[in-house]
């Protein structure tokens, strides 16, 4: 299913063990490494830091799907490069040597720098992601809550149109035939309802925090602390290591 | 103690008022249960005493709520919410976190609870509720039985002194809410929390609550003892609200014998009454 990809998986790896602003820090810096570098060597290595972490952390399955997901959009941006890109040396067609080497670097860089903002979110529970926010970076409560709840709305959102979809199914509407253009102009007339319902929905949400206590949370007020550990000290050297390639190999 | 004078509330935008006119007292460490058809303002009355009219939801408003001698439209929404814990209609929207355990730990890490106090509360309150085994599920694992009683507990660990539910039961299996219900008597029996509690399920309702009141068109129309109000089972039946079998049994039997027969609200009572007309 589709709606659970993004969903947090249970684990006890090192990655899981990570302190949340550890991972996000990871993910930056792999991130601004496949910017700093144009080496195709280098950024495929990247690809298999992405990779690794993800077996690492015993989400494999759920690694190869994300990085299938964006192989294909990935192979689209590739065939579109090859064709914009007029300078350098033809090779085949119209098909430059150089087109073909822009090409690639994009594609890798999306690859690289999608993969660990999507499995971040498998690896980390949200609620620990906003409260080590809050407590380590010491971004406003609100901010946080936000971003949660905005995570947290989408796999219902996503829920709820499927159990819409199937009524209309039942109904003789026949979704399934429909592609493109054409299933998108049936599913739209839907998101309006849905939309107005997910409102009043969200502001019942915001009304069960206020009653407990939202605007009386503090930084300190998580129960679960955040330290740094051994293994975070691993992860920033890690990333210093990452850096120093990617100014290297530029 | 909670106390309606004269409270009229129409939500912003609508026309029509929600509730009219309410005059309604529940004293402390007693057990009231509400009921009325669909759309009569039974959330509307929760929402009331829990201080979200007019804190959270905004409209006219006249006359005034007051909740252990607390106004709550002078008191802050913090301050009646630490003691009032309100269980919504609407069990996704009440939950925040998307992992049980976090769900249980919200409301305790806002209120200041002692961080030693807190893993003996979520504990208990999981135990009570009988979910202690869920502790570590994502809430989108969860059934819909599962999840009302992930909010439940999750009210429970607060200890608030009035509990107010609304319609906490609708996803249980009965056996479920009878356990919910026994649970509720018991807090209300033994630590005297006062219990509002919204249901459908009259039968359950008429056997656990001291006092009724009935809702229709945002007008409370009966309230008293459980008996008292039973006794109007034809007014009731004609709002919709199906009293109890035993009770029409009783209200029958009254206009067949002729001698006003009091109302039951059990079997044992039932039986008690056909044993003494049937010699
Ligand atoms: N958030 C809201 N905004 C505007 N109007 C509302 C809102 N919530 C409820 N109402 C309206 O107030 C009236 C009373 O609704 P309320 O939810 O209190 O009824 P209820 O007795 O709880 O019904 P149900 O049994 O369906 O839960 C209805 O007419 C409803 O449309
Ligand atoms: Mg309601």
């Amino acid at each position: 299913m589709k709606t659970n990809l993004f969903q947090y998986v249970p684990g006890n790896s090192v990655i899981h063990r990570m302190n949340p602003v550890t991972k996000i820090l990871l993910t930056i810096v792999i991130c601004v490494a496949a910017f700093l570098s144009g080496n195709l060597f280098y950024l495929a290595g990247l690809l298999v830091v992405d990779l690794l972490i993800g077996i690492i952390a015993g989400v494999a399955g759920k690694t190869w799907t994300i990085f299938k997901g964006l192989l294909k959009i990935a192979i689209f941006l590739f065939v579109l490069q090859i064709l914009l890109v007029r300078n350098g040396t033809p090779v085949l067609w119209i098909i430059t040597d150089e087109g073909l080497l822009t090409a690639a670097r994009v594609v890798i860089r999306l690859v690289v720098v999608c993969m660990p903002l999507a499995l971040v979110l498998a690896v980390t529970r949200v609620t620990d992601l906003t409260n080590s926010l809050v407590q380590v970076l010491h971004v406003p409560y609100q901010y946080a809550f936000t971003l949660s709840t905005a995570i947290r709305f989408v796999p219902q959102f996503l829920e709820e149109m499927a159990g819409i979809m199937e009524a209309q199914t039942a109904r003789g509407v026949a979704f399934d035939k429909a592609r493109g253009l054409k299933k998108f102009s049936m599913i739209l007339p839907l998101c309006a309802p849905l939309l107005i319902s997910s409102v009043r929905r969200t502001d019942q949400t915001a009304a069960a925090a206020e009653v407990r206590g939202f605007r009386l949370r503090t930084r300190t007020s998580g129960y679960k602390k955040y330290p740094f550990t051994a293994v975070d000290l691993g992860a920033v050297l890690f990333c210093a290591l990452l850096l120093a390639g990617a100014i290297l190999l530029k | 103690m909670i106390v309606f004078q004269d409270l009229s509330f129409t939500y912003k935008g609508e026309k029509q008022p929600a509730l009219q006119e309410v005059c309604l007292t529940v004293p402390d460490g007693g057990f009231l249960g509400v009921i009325g058809p669909a759309g009569a303002g039974k959330t509307t009355l929760a929402r009331a005493i829990s201080g979200m009219i007019p804190h959270h939801y905004s409209g006219d408003y006249y006359g005034s709520v007051t909740v252990n001698g607390l106004d709550t439209v002078e008191t802050s929404l913090d301050e009646i919410s630490q003691l009032v814990g309100m269980v919504f209609q609407d069990v996704d929207s009440q939950i925040i976190s998307p992992m049980v355990e976090d769900e249980m730990l919200y409301g305790l890490e806002n209120f200041g609870v002692p961080r030693e106090e807190i893993p003996g509360r979520v504990e208990d309150a999981l135990e009570k509720v009988g979910i202690a085994d869920l502790r570590d599920r994502t809430i989108g694992s969860l059934s819909g039985g599962q999840r009302q009683k992930v909010a439940i507990a999750s009210i429970l660990a607060l200890k608030p002194r009035i509990l107010v539910l609304d319609e906490p039961t609708g996803e249980l299996d009965p056996r479920s809410s009878r356990q919910v219900f026994s649970l509720l008597k018991e807090l209300n029996e033994e630590q005297g929390i006062t219990v509002i509690l919204i249901e459908q399920k009259i039968m359950l309702l008429c056997e656990f609550a001291r006092q009724l009141a009935v809702l229709n068109g945002g007008r409370v129309i009966f309230q008293g003892e459980t008996r008292e109000v039973l006794a109007h089972s034809d007014e009731l039946q004609a709002l919709g609200v199906n009293c109890p079998r035993v009770t029409t049994l009783s209200s029958i039997l009254s206009e067949k014998t002729g001698e006003k027969q009091p109302a039951c609200i059990n079997l044992d009572e039932a039986e008690a009454m056909v044993r003494r007309l049937i010699p």
